[in-house]
């Protein structure tokens, strides 16, 4: 589903050039739970944002779902973003002035989904995170966690092929953190292939797959069933 | 998509008001004073007959000072305007002159007071396209046989007659009794091209006579009249001189009736040369309506310069909010990368900034007419009825179209860099920063 081989990504400024990514090289299918780890400055975001099309790399291969976006132009990129991909961030990232069904419906309209299945499809997505009632509510009238949960519903609207979690616990306290963790799970379990980055190494060492970056290369990839952890040279 | 976007882009107005509104206000003043001076172009430079202006041409005869090189007088003499109307060699034709008296109202009511008026031939109404009220004109048999009829205007009716219909009544002007055939119907040409010597920019007259009887019955006249040569003495010497004080329009249907007439006057200008008159060289012209407003210069040039100094304020006013514009899209630059990360791509988020700029426009060519209001209603408080009629100084629905355009299209092309600027931003460096 998302193969990477060789990615390298390099930052030039006037100044500096800064490698980001080097020889990195992913393969994570349908129905994954995998977190990546790392020290501040890793590469972990970088990671994040090549896989959700949000950054171009330098070279090597990304293939997403069979097609490899290396050529891709921006309304290309842009739509397999919005059909393939769910983002979910540390900061939720809602819109302040749209209520909560507003800001759930914002992928169906780049998707030019017509309005009855828009509706059917944003009040499904509410409701599965128990915040149906209130949907006409701006996104300021919610806790941390009610808003992580809107922005977990609005990755989901679309059905995408895998969501991108970048830290979605870090704003939140440990009791809201868990339960947003749980939805993540259950949404796992039902067939969503999920990556996330995080800080947090209790949730790392709970994950079924764990890649820990260092230096823009995967220096550790563990799984749930194997307790050896497999050093990439 | 469409109203999507405008949704946003009122939301994004409450969001941001005070820089919002600094826009509107800076887009308004631009405009509104822009379109001030617009609006004095337009109507006073405009077209006053432009479904017959090609077809009406005002006979220019050059009886000039031999001795100087100035233009061609404006105006015919008598002798001449006789000379034509009594050939009656054009389709239409119509001397006509500015004349004034006292009318003498019938019943004790209304008092007697000064009036201004016009002598013309009966082709001057259908010429003109001048509407009737009630009645006709007079016909071409009143004009040779000296018949005293008269044409009123509307205000002149609804002041002595209380607006009914007066025709057939009788009233007295400058001491003789005139037959009304016609009221005329709300009429106001602007600019009065087939009297531009005498203010283009002034009301109609009140009464229209017949031509001839302007001579006959002695009415003082009220027009320029202008002399290279002292007349002799007493009416006649008057009127045999070389004083000109009569405009001379023709309807001439296409080319071959205007080279016909052309050659009409060439033939009676040469048989005047032979009678001593007409010194100078052979200079008779033609010229249609939107060809004598320019020669006359109806337009002031001092409202070329005002045009240069509006369109300055207008360029200022845009550049302030091309700033302002970068300011609140790159303050969006969060929301943008969302959007990014959401599936928008950069057409669409392009097109979203459009519209919002075009909103702001909208809300900011509104305002502006408001402006241009107060700016024409200080115009003509300025000008004051004394000088000129200002009722035609307002705002019409074509004005009103050309400023909401204006408004909208001007902040888009403002817009422009700041949308750009915020459509490429890299998304992925706001989405951590947010």
């Amino acid at each position: 589903m998302l193969d990477m081989k060789n990615i390298r990504k390099v930052f030039r400024t006037d100044l500096v050039e800064t490698c980001a990514l080097d020889d990195f090289s992913l393969t994570v299918d349908q129905g994954e739970f995998v977190t990546i780890t790392g020290p501040s400055g890793c590469g972990k975001t970088t990671f994040l944002n090549i896989a959700g099309l949000l950054e171009t790399h330098t070279s090597g291969q990304y293939l997403l779902d069979g097609v490899d976006v290396s050529e891709l132009r921006d309304y290309a990129r842009a739509k397999l973003r919005n059909q393939k991909i769910g983002f979910i961030f540390q900061s939720f990232n809602l819109m302040p002035d749209l209520n909560l069904f507003d800001n759930i419906d914002v992928p169906l309209r780049y998707r030019g989904m017509k309005s009855r299945e828009r509706k059917e499809r944003v009040d499904k997505a509410l409701d599965s995170v128990g915040l149906f009632a209130r949907r006409k509510h701006v996104p300021a009238q919610l806790s941390g966690g009610q808003q992580q949960r809107v922005a977990i519903a609005r990755a989901l609207v679309g059905d995408p092929l895998f969501l991108l979690a970048d830290e979605p616990t870090g704003n939140l306290d440990s009791h809201t953190a868990m339960g947003v963790m749980a939805l993540l799970e259950e949404i796992n379990d039902s067939g969503t292939t999920i990556i996330m980055v995080t800080h947090d190494q209790s949730l790392a060492e709970q994950s079924k797959r764990n890649i820990h970056i260092l230096d823009g290369r995967i220096s550790t990839e563990s799984t749930r069933r194997s307790e050896e952890a497999a050093t990439v040279a | 998509m469409f109203y999507y976007y405008l949704r946003l882009s009122a939301l994004s107005y409450r969001r941001n008001p005070i820089l919002s509104s600094l826009m509107v206000f800076a887009i308004a003043i631009g405009v509104g004073a822009y379109m001030v001076i617009f609006t004095l172009n337009y109507v006073m430079g405009g077209n006053p007959i432009p479904q017959k202006s090609a077809e009406l041409f005002h006979v220019q005869i050059d009886s000039g000072n031999p001795n100087t090189q100035d233009d061609p007088p404006p105006q015919l003499t008598y002798l001449d305007a006789r000379a034509l109307i009594e050939a009656n060699s054009a389709f239409r034709e119509t001397p006509t002159s500015k004349m004034s008296g006292i009318l003498e109202p019938e019943g004790d009511d209304v008092r007697p007071f000064s009036i201004v008026g016009r002598g013309s031939s009966a082709d001057f109404f259908p010429m003109f396209n001048v509407p009737f009220l009630y009645g006709t004109p007079w016909d071409g048999s009143a004009d040779r046989n000296l018949q005293q009829v008269v044409v009123i205007t509307k205000e002149l009716n609804e002041r002595l007659y209380g607006g009914n219909d007066s025709t057939g009544k009788t009233l007295r002007l400058h001491g003789y009794s005139f037959q009304i055939t016609g009221v005329l119907d709300d009429w106001s040409p602007v600019p009065k091209f087939y009297d531009v010597n005498n203010n283009a920019f002034e009301g109609s007259e009140e009464v229209f006579i017949p031509w001839n009887l302007i001579t006959s019955l002695e009415f003082p006249r009220n027009g320029n009249t202008s002399c290279w040569k002292a007349p002799e003495p007493g009416p006649d010497g008057f009127l045999n001189s070389e004083c000109v004080w009569v405009q001379y329009w023709v309807e001439l249907r296409d080319s071959d009736e205007e080279a016909d007439y052309l050659q009409f006057l060439n033939n009676y200008a040469a048989q005047q040369k032979e009678f001593g008159r007409l010194p100078r060289e052979m200079n008779n012209g033609l010229f249609d309506v939107e060809e004598w407003l320019l020669k006359q210069e109806v337009l002031p040039n001092e409202t070329k310069i005002l045009s240069a100094l509006a369109a300055m304020l207008l360029a200022v006013c845009l550049l302030n909010t091309i700033g302002l514009l970068l300011s609140k899209f790159l303050g969006k630059s969060g929301e943008i990368g969302v959007r990014q990360a959401l599936g928008a791509h950069k057409g669409s988020l392009f097109l979203q900034h459009v519209i919002e700029a075009g909103f702001i426009g909208l809300l900011g060519g509104l305002l502006g007419l408001v402006v241009a209001a107060a700016g024409l209603e200080g115009i003509k408080i300025l000008l004051g009825e004394d000088l000129m009629r200002t009722d035609w100084i307002q705002l019409n629905p074509t004005v009103v179209a050309v400023t909401l355009l204006l408004a909208v299209f001007a902040t888009i092309a403002a817009g422009f860099y700041p949308i750009w600027r915020a459509c490429n931003i890299n998304p992925a460096i706001h989405l951590k920063t947010q």
